[in-house]
């Protein structure tokens, strides 16, 4: 089968919507909100993240929700900044009237020097949010364990790390997700740490069925371009996933029929 | 009146409502979500939630993130 027929049934179902785009990106650090509208457009992500903060009244915030909709695309409030169970309820709860959709990336994580998700906390805050009526998408550690506990809470997805927010330092816990993605009922999606497109890829080929990226795009030296690469990184990964990887052997196994070759010419030279 | 929002002092005209509010200071509908005094008031109960003398307002909205 072609990959294009392939694609075409092949849409990543979360809650009540489905994907076309396996690449879900966050609208954080662009220069500036031409750039971001640009780069994510080049994407094709279906699905952006966005915060939401106190709002300062001495000074207005740009409007960058407009050309989001104005796109098309589905936003996924995240609940940054809570510290506890009980704040990331009442950001959810916030992001809800403000985006007007009860998607929520959960995301509680108190230390500022490694931003690594509590745990405790938010396995809590799941189980109050799901029975809310949220649909629930936690970042979370690459815990196989938790994993499932959040998946019986009723999230809809789960979104573990490959390494610390923002650190581009790529899937530094493939063991780990290898667990999480054998044993998910729900789909999971890598979030946080993916530094290039080739760790992108590698998610993918994995059996991952998103990932969520940000700082790579942003911060790169062309964001357009970067997300481009991205989205062809995603494609080319989820591909190699669905046409079934080779088993891999610490041993040569060889793929040419050299030594018959070689015999033969000893034989002529004699 | 004299109400908080974010901590700041905003002198309102009496039986303003939410939605009067955030046009009086100049900020957008979409993509804002408002709690008076700890409480989250859902967006179709701004027009008819009039605010008193001494609320707490909170107000949020939603900018860039990952």
């Amino acid at each position: 089968m072609l990959f294009d027929e392939m694609n075409k049934n092949d849409q990543l179902v979360i809650g009540d919507k489905a994907f076309s785009s396996r690449l879900f990106t966050g609208t954080g650090k662009f220069n500036d909100q031409k750039t971001m509208v640009a780069a994510l457009k080049a994407s094709q992500s279906e699905l952006v993240t966005m915060a939401l903060k106190r709002v300062d009244m001495q000074h207005r915030d740009d409007d960058i929700l407009a050309p989001l909709i104005k796109n098309g695309m589905n936003l996924l409030p995240n609940t940054s900044g809570a510290r506890n169970a009980k704040e990331a309820v009442f950001a959810a709860e916030l992001a809800r009237e403000a985006l007007q959709t009860n998607w929520i990336k959960l995301e509680i994580h108190p230390d500022p020097k490694y931003l690594l998700p509590d745990p405790i906390e938010t396995l809590k805050a799941a189980e109050m949010l799901a029975s809310k009526g949220f649909v629930v998408l936690p970042y979370v550690h690459a815990d196989p364990v938790l994993c499932k506990h959040l998946e019986a809470a009723g999230c809809a997805a789960v979104m573990p790390l490959g390494a610390p927010i923002g650190s581009n330092k790529g899937i530094k816990t493939a063991d780990f997700l290898e667990i999480i993605i054998e044993q998910a009922n729900i789909p999971v999606i890598v979030d946080a740490g993916l530094g290039s497109p080739s760790h992108a890829a590698f998610a993918m080929e994995m059996g991952a069925d998103a990932v969520l990226v940000n700082t790579a795009i942003a911060v790169a030296g062309n964001p357009v371009a970067m997300s481009e690469a991205f989205a062809k990184a995603v494609q080319a990964g989820r591909q190699g996933y669905l046409a079934g990887l080779g088993g891999q052997s610490s041993q040569a196994i060889a793929s040419s029929p050299l030594t018959v070759f070689l015999e033969a010419a000893c034989e002529f030279q004699r | 009146m004299k109400i908080h929002v974010n901590e700041q002092i905003v002198e309102l005209a009496d039986n303003s409502n939410i939605e009067q509010l955030l046009t009086y200071l100049d900020k957008p509908l979409m993509g804002s979500a408002i709690a008076v005094n700890q409480e989250i008031i859902s967006r179709s109960h701004w027009a008819d939630t009039i605010l008193n003398e001494g609320d707490n307002i909170s107000l949020f909205q939603a900018i860039a993130g990952g």
